[in-house]
C-alpha cells in the first residue's frame, strides 16, 4: 500500500523534474519552465496515476484498490457532483464579482468520498463536459483548458479524503487544539512565505513604498488592507477552531491551502498564454492592479492566481467539510472512502474502524 | 467504420430513441459525424491560438468556423451567441491589456493614473482575436451537434459504457438542479426567506436555498445506485447501442489529416521555422 503511493509520487516528481529541466529550467532556478507548468504537470499526473497501476499489478496481478473507488455508488454521484461545479461556477462568475471561483466544490467531494482517481476524472470530466457537451445556458467555451487544473484539484482532494484530513474531530482537548492550529499556520505561514519570495518580490514591496506618487500611496492601503485581512483571517481560524473545538478546521485549512497554492501554480500559465492573463471573472481587477505595478503578463497572472485560489480552495474545502458533516454517517460509510470521513469518536472502535468495516458480514 | 453499414443509416423515430437523435440534421454539416466536428473545432482553436497575431486567427476562423457555419445555415446564431458567450472574457481581456500592459513606451491616450498604449492594444486586439477564435469554433461545435449524439457515439468507439453515462447523466442533472433549486427557492420564501432585500440579506438567504439543493442530490444517490444495479449496470461486457451517429471513411481521413495539420503547425512553431 505504502510502496504503491511512493512509488506514484516518486514517477510523479521525477516527472516534474525532467519536463522542468527540458523546458530550460533548474531546480533552483525555474522561472524558464514556469509557462509549461500545465503540461508538465499533465504528464507527471499521467506519471504518477501509471507508476501507482503497475506497482499495485505487479503485486497483486489486478487493479482493485483503483477499480473499487468506481463502484456504481461513485458513478451516480459524479453527475450530480459534476452538475453542482457547473452551476456554482457558472452562477459565481456571473452573478458575484468577487476573486473566488467556487467551481470544484463537487470535484472535491468525490475527491473526498470515493478517492483521488474518481476525484481528477470528476474534475476533467467536468471540464470537457462544460465546453463540449453542455448546452447553453450552462456552458462555458473556455473551460476545457483548465481540465488539467481541476484533475490536480481532485487527487489532492482525494488524497486529503484518504488520510482523513477531513474527518472530523469534534471536542478535542485544548492542548490538541492548539497543536493543530499551529501546525496549521506553520504550514499556511511557510507556503505564503515561499509564494512571496518566488513571485511578488521582484515586483512588489508591502509596506515600503517606492517613492513614485499615486501607486506607491495605493500599494501602502492595499499592504495594510492586506494586513488587515490577514489579522482577521487568523484571528477567525484559531475562533473556529476554539468554538468549535474540531480540531479538523486545522487540517482543512492545511488542504485548502496547498491545493489553491498548487492549482495556481497550474493554472495561472494557462490563463496568461490563452487569454493574456484574465478569465473573465471577478479576479480580473487584481490582475489588473499588479500589472500595474509593473508585473509582466505571466507574472501578473501567478499573483493574481495565488491570492484568489487558496482563498477558494480554502473555502471550497470548508463548504465541503460542512457537507460531509451535514450527511448521514451511514451515506458516507457506504462510499469507497466514507469510513475515513466518520468521526472515530462516536466509534467504539477507535481509530481502526476500517477493519470494522471490511470485517463485517455482507 | 463505413463497414458497419447499418450505422450509416440512422434509424429515426425507431422505438426507444430519443428523437432529438434519430433525426437527421438540417444541413450537410449538422449529419457529420460529432467525433468530426469536435476534432474541427478542437483544431480551430488550437492553430489559433499557436499560430498567433491577428490574420492568422481571422483566416482560421474564416476557413473553419464562418464557412461551415453559412453552409450549415447558422451564422446568424453562431455570431450571436459566440458573441455573447465570449463578451465578459473579451472585454476584460480587452480593457486589461489595453490599459495594463507592462513596460509599454508608446502612450496612446491617458485617463487618470491609467494608460493606454499602443503595445497594449496591439497586443490586446491579438488576444480578443484568439478568445472569439476559441469561442466560435466551441459554438459551433454545439449549435450543430445534439450533446446526447455525441456521448453515443464515443461509447461505439470504445470509452467506458459508465462514462457515457456520467456525461450523459451530467447534462441532464445540470437543469434537474435547477429546476430543483427554483423549487426550493419558492418552499423557503413561502416560509419567510428574504431573497431580494439587502446584499448582505441576499448573501444569507443562499445557505438555506443551496444547503438543501446539495444535500438533497446526495441523499438520492442511494436510490439511483440501486435503481441502476437492479437493470444490470454493473454487467460487465459491451451494451448494444441503437443507434448511433454515422461515420465515413472520408471523414476518418480528415480527422487525421486535422491531426496532423495541428501537430506540424506546434512543430513548426516550436523549431522556429516559421512564427
Amino acid at each position: 500500500m505504502l510502496i504503491r503511493w511512493l512509488a506514484a509520487i516518486a514517477a510523479f516528481l521525477a516527472g516534474a523534474l525532467v519536463g522542468i529541466l527540458i523546458a530550460g529550467g533548474s531546480l533552483t532556478d525555474y522561472d524558464a519552465a514556469l509557462g509549461a507548468f500545465p503540461l508538465i504537470t499533465a504528464i507527471s499526473v499521467v506519471a504518477g496515476i501509471a507508476a501507482y497501476a503497475a506497482v499495485e499489478y505487479a503485486q497483486t496481478g489486478g487493479f482493485a484498490s483503483i477499480a473499487s473507488q468506481f463502484g456504481t455508488r461513485t458513478i451516480v454521484l459524479m453527475p450530480i457532483a459534476i452538475a453542482i461545479n457547473i452551476i456554482l461556477g457558472q452562477t459565481v462568475a456571473a452573478a458575484l464579482k468577487v476573486p473566488v471561483y467556487l467551481d470544484s466544490i463537487g470535484t472535491i467531494l468525490v475527491g473526498a468520498l470515493a478517492g483521488p482517481i474518481p476525484g481528477a476524472l470528476t474534475g476533467l470530466l467536468a471540464n470537457l463536459l462544460w465546453t463540449y457537451v453542455l448546452p447553453p445556458p450552462f456552458h462555458s467555451d473556455f473551460a476545457a483548458p483548465f481540465a488539467i487544473t481541476a484533475v490536480l484539484i481532485g487527487l489532492l482532494a482525494g488524497g486529503a479524503g484518504r488520510f482523513g484530513l477531513l474527518r472530523p474531530r469534534p471536542d478535542r482537548r485544548a492542548g490538541e487544539l492548539i497543536a493543530a492550529g499551529v501546525v496549521a499556520l506553520v504550514v499556511v505561514g511557510g507556503l505564503a512565505l515561499w509564494t512571496y519570495t518566488q513571485f511578488y518580490e521582484q515586483t512588489f514591496t508591502f509596506f515600503n513604498p517606492e517613492p513614485e506618487g499615486d501607486p506607491g500611496a495605493l500599494l501602502v492601503l492595499v499592504g495594510w488592507v492586506i494586513a488587515a485581512l490577514l489579522v482577521a483571517a487568523v484571528v477567525g481560524f484559531f475562533a473556529l477552531l476554539f468554538l468549535r473545538r474540531d480540531a479538523s478546521v486545522a487540517y482543512v485549512t492545511i488542504a485548502g491551502a496547498v491545493t489553491g497554492v498548487l492549482a495556481a501554480i497550474v493554472s495561472a500559465p494557462i490563463a496568461a498564454n490563452l487569454f493574456g492573463g484574465v478569465t473573465g471573472a471577478g479576479t480580473d481587477f487584481l490582475v489588473a492592479f499588479f500589472r500595474q505595478q509593473g508585473a509582466d503578463v505571466l507574472g501578473a497572472s501567478f499573483q493574481q492566481g495565488l491570492i484568489s485560489d487558496p482563498i477558494d480552495k480554502i473555502v471550497t474545502f470548508f463548504v465541503v467539510y460542512l457537507i460531509l458533516s451535514a450527511l448521514p454517517r451511514r451515506t458516507k460509510a457506504r462510499f469507497p472512502q466514507g469510513e475515513r470521513l466518520l468521526d472515530e469518536q462516536v466509534e467504539p472502535g477507535g481509530g481502526d474502524d476500517d477493519a470494522e468495516w471490511r470485517g463485517a458480514p455482507a | 467504420m463505413a463497414r458497419r453499414t447499418g450505422l450509416n443509416e440512422p434509424a429515426s423515430g425507431g422505438r426507444g430513441i430519443p428523437g432529438s437523435l434519430g433525426a437527421p440534421g438540417p444541413s450537410a454539416y449538422h449529419r457529420l459525424n460529432p467525433l468530426t466536428k469536435a476534432v474541427l473545432a478542437t483544431a480551430t482553436a488550437v492553430a489559433a491560438v499557436v499560430i498567433g497575431g491577428l490574420l492568422g486567427p481571422a483566416v482560421v476562423v474564416a476557413v473553419a468556423v464562418l464557412l461551415p457555419a453559412a453552409l450549415a445555415g447558422v451564422l446568424g446564431r453562431l455570431v450571436r451567441t459566440s458573441l455573447l458567450f465570449a463578451l465578459p472574457l473579451a472585454a476584460s481581456a480587452f480593457l486589461v491589456n489595453l490599459f495594463f500592459f507592462p513596460n509599454a513606451e508608446t502612450v496612446l491616450f491617458r485617463i487618470g493614473p491609467i494608460t493606454a498604449s499602443a503595445e497594449g492594444l496591439s497586443f490586446a486586439l491579438e488576444i480578443l482575436a484568439r478568445i472569439l477564435a476559441i469561442g466560435g469554433a466551441i459554438t459551433l461545435f454545439y449549435l450543430t451537434t445534439p450533446p446526447a449524439s455525441f456521448v453515443v457515439d464515443l461509447e461505439r468507439r470504445g470509452i467506458s459504457p459508465r462514462l457515457a453515462f456520467v456525461a450523459n447523466a451530467s447534462v441532464q442533472t445540470v437543469p434537474a438542479m435547477v429546476e430543483r433549486a427554483a423549487q426550493i427557492t419558492a418552499a423557503q420564501r413561502a416560509r419567510g426567506l428574504d431573497t431580494e432585500g439587502s446584499p448582505w440579506r441576499r448573501v444569507r438567504g443562499v445557505l438555506p436555498i443551496v444547503g438543501p439543493v446539495i444535500l438533497g442530490s446526495i441523499a438520492e444517490v442511494e436510490e439511483r445506485t440501486m435503481a441502476l444495479e437492479a437493470r444490470g449496470f454493473t454487467r460487465p461486457g459491451r451494451r448494444t447501442l441503437l443507434w448511433a451517429p454515422p461515420d465515413r471513411g472520408a471523414e476518418r481521413v480528415v480527422r487525421w489529416l486535422l491531426l496532423v495539420a495541428v501537430v506540424a503547425i506546434i512543430a513548426a512553431r516550436l523549431t522556429g521555422t516559421w512564427t
